[in-house]
């Protein structure tokens, strides 16, 4: 029998800082072993418990799309002491992940129409699964809207991405900072100001990711448009141990994070008084 | 029914000891507890539940997950006998059914092995419970308001009365029946056996104090999340997570791993949401905060959270945590004030 709290082993491949801060670092991971590789089948939205063994396990969301083959991405900011340790990660090293774990962004129901992903700070990281894997199934989908931003250029990620989703005239992406700096030509503002601007079409899926503040405020934007609440999805983030609905940590409501989540639409939540 | 002379226990016991391994009370100083015996003369049933649930037995305080060193990850695989537990009351053997709930596969999780807890059902899924009658329940039972009872049997695979130090016995699971046609110390119980323990199930029953209807705090506790009340009901709670701890059906767990120099376990502990730490985020921010929010989450998850996606209550009123709270916080008197809380009408303001 499959046992949930085992890790399986993963090798570093390539890391990247992505703020001259370097408090935010992506690792590209591989799988030591075939079967695992195999078995592993994830959707945008799922996420892992990262291993470190001595110091502890921590969630994040899975950052690679499932059409990019045979690696893990993750995107991991420097907080407390198990992404301490991540941080000190070199190529080479090997490290425990356990998952796909949760449900994922209803990327099947939302063919045929227009998304709107908004998110701010590193919290893109399931956002860019999500947006790879569109790219590549890319008919499937209508017109694609991207507002993303972060408090200055520095911290967001995954730039040359960035520079190359830009370049393309099948997507429309918005990138926004809080505050106008030397060399910035893009959008000054804050997340929620940019999506009123750019009104998207209220018959679009919206996913919304990113500190509990800008979803606050970008939440009533996208009500006053009028988007219902079944056709906005954000991703949760509480505390968790186990990942797999056992240990009774990320409970919100009725609901765990772990296994009812991370994922959930507006009209899941807004009868769970802590959600928010 | 079957029936097992006083003079035959030890013998029965024995045989027991040799396909299974036997948890049953035994003392330890003045309280009781669940544990491995190799012995009959260790068993120490009483008469009503012991002071620790026999939660620890298949959910225990700490247990090793996996021992890790540089060359990865190890379980134990270490091959046990079947587990026979001895002298289970009924609310605790309700108990380990419910938490068989949340380990054996989670609620809505799809039927896919990684949800299914290996160290739970590795101990659980072959065991076989004694389920014994309660003959002298005590001022705190309060079975009877979930429907339970001193002489209730649901969940019992054996149901066992004792009279006079004899045992009778009844076959309630199929595993149960199985196992007692196998033994050899039993005789066929006789009808003035029967009235014996009809005798005692009636004094038992009397025992117990009158029930309060709960069959609507279920829907009471879905419209009072933003009332006052829970300021009141929490206020002496001193969160120190002992209720949780004695509770035979609170499951909540830390993980954490123990070790130094690239060699280690990593370990399941008990935890609460009673401690502010439970969910305190890296970043300093705590969606349950304050001792109130704290309780108000216990209640929940315990009458209404659980109703939800498992369909019964997750407390089975045995009153540990009546008995253990330094503040005298009594789960009772929190379900009466739920159930008799008058929400106010809103009043209009633009009227
Ligand atoms: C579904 C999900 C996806 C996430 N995705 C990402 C991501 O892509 N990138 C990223 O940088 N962060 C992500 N996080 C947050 C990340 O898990 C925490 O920042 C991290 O656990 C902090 O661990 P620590 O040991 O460094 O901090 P400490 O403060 O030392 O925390 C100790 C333990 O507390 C728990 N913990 C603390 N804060 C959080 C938190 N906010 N969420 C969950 N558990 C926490 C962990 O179990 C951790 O091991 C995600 C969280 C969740 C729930
Ligand atoms: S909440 Fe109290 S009465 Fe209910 S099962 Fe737990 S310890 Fe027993
Ligand atoms: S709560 Fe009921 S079943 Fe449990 S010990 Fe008391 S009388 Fe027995
Ligand atoms: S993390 Fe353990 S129940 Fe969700």
């Amino acid at each position: 029998m499959c046992n949930g709290y085992l890790p399986i082993q993963m090798k570093v491949e390539k890391i990247l800082a992505e703020n001259p801060d370097k408090t935010l670092k992506t690792f590209d991971l591989s799988f030591v072993n075939e079967k695992d590789r195999d078995e592993f089948s994830y959707m945008p939205g799922q996420f892992c418990e990262f291993s470190m063994l001595g110091k502890g396990e921590s969630p994040f969301g899975i950052a690679s799309s499932p059409t990019e083959k045979d690696i893990l991405k993750f995107t991991v900011n420097r907080t407390g002491s198990v992404t301490k340790e991540i941080h000190y990660l070199q190529p080479g090293d090997i490290v425990g992940i356990r998952g796909p774990l949760g449900n994922w962004y209803p990327v099947e129901k939302f063919k045929g129409a227009d998304v709107v992903i908004i998110g701010g700070g590193f919290a893109f990281t399931t956002l860019r699964s999500m947006l790879v894997y569109m790219l590549e199934h890319r008919s499937d989908y209508g017109m694609i809207t991207v507002i993303y931003g972060a408090r200055n250029p520095d911290l967001l990620i995954y730039k040359d991405e960035l520079k190359e989703w830009d370049k393309r005239d099948d997507l429309f992406l918005h990138l926004t900072i809080d505050k106008s700096v030397e060399g910035w030509t893009k959008h000054c503002g804050f997340v929620p100001t940019i999506t009123k601007e750019v009104a998207p079409d209220p018959n679009s899926w919206a996913v919304v990711c990113g500190p509990p503040i800008m979803i606050k405020f970008t939440l009533p934007v996208l009500k006053e448009l009028g988007f219902a609440d079944d056709k906005i999805y954000t991703s949760l983030e509480r505390r968790m141990k186990c990942g797999i609905g056992k240990c009774g940590r990320c409970g919100i409501g009725s609901k765990y994070v772990c296994i009812d989540g991370p994922v959930f639409s507006f009209e899941e939540l807004k009868n769970i008084p802590e959600a928010f | 029914m079957l029936k097992v002379k006083k003079d035959k226990i030890n013998g029965l016991i024995g045989e027991f000891l040799k396909d299974y391994l036997v948890f049953a009370p035994v003392k330890d100083g003045s309280r009781s507890k669940f544990k491995k015996i190799t012995d009959p003369a260790e068993i120490s049933t009483g008469t009503v539940k012991s002071e620790r649930s026999p939660k620890d037995v298949f959910f225990p305080q700490s247990e090793v997950l996996f021992e890790y060193d540089t060359n990865g990850v190890r379980i134990s695989d270490n091959e046990e006998k079947p587990y026979l537990l001895w002298g289970v009351r009924n609310c605790d053997t309700k108990s380990i059914r419910m938490l068989d709930k949340v380990f054996g596969n989670a609620h809505q999780a799809p039927d896919k092995d990684m949800y299914k807890d290996p160290y739970w059902k590795k101990k659980y899924d072959t065991s076989v419970i004694f389920n014994f009658a309660c003959t002298a329940p005590l001022s705190t039972c309060f079975c009877n308001w979930f429907g339970g009872g001193p002489f209730d049997e649901t969940g019992s695979d054996v149901f066992v009365v004792e009279t006079d130090g004899d045992l009778i016995l009844k076959g309630v699971s199929e595993k149960g029946k199985a196992l007692l046609e196998k033994l050899s110390v039993t005789i066929e119980a006789e009808k003035k056996d029967e009235e014996l323990a009809e005798t005692a199930k009636k004094k038992a029953e009397e025992m117990m104090s009158k029930p309060t209807d709960i069959s609507n705090l279920f829907e009471k506790l879905s419209t009072v999340w933003n009332e006052p009340v829970w300021q009141k009901l929490a206020a002496k709670c001193v969160n120190c997570g002992a209720c949780a701890f004695i509770c035979p059906t609170c499951h909540c767990f830390d993980v954490s791993d123990e070790g130094k120099n690239g060699r280690g376990k990593r370990v399941r502990l008990w935890d609460s949401c009673m401690f502010p730490i439970f969910t305190m985020e890296a970043s300093g921010h705590n969606p349950r905060g304050n001792s109130t929010q704290r309780v108000k989450q216990r209640v929940m998850h315990k009458f209404n959270y659980f109703m939800e996606n498992y369909g019964s209550h997750l407390c089975t009123g045995c009153g540990r945590c009546i008995v253990v709270c330094p503040v005298n916080f009594d789960i009772r008197e929190v379900i009466k004030g739920i159930l008799d809380h008058k929400i106010k009408e809103k009043v209009q303001a633009d009227v």
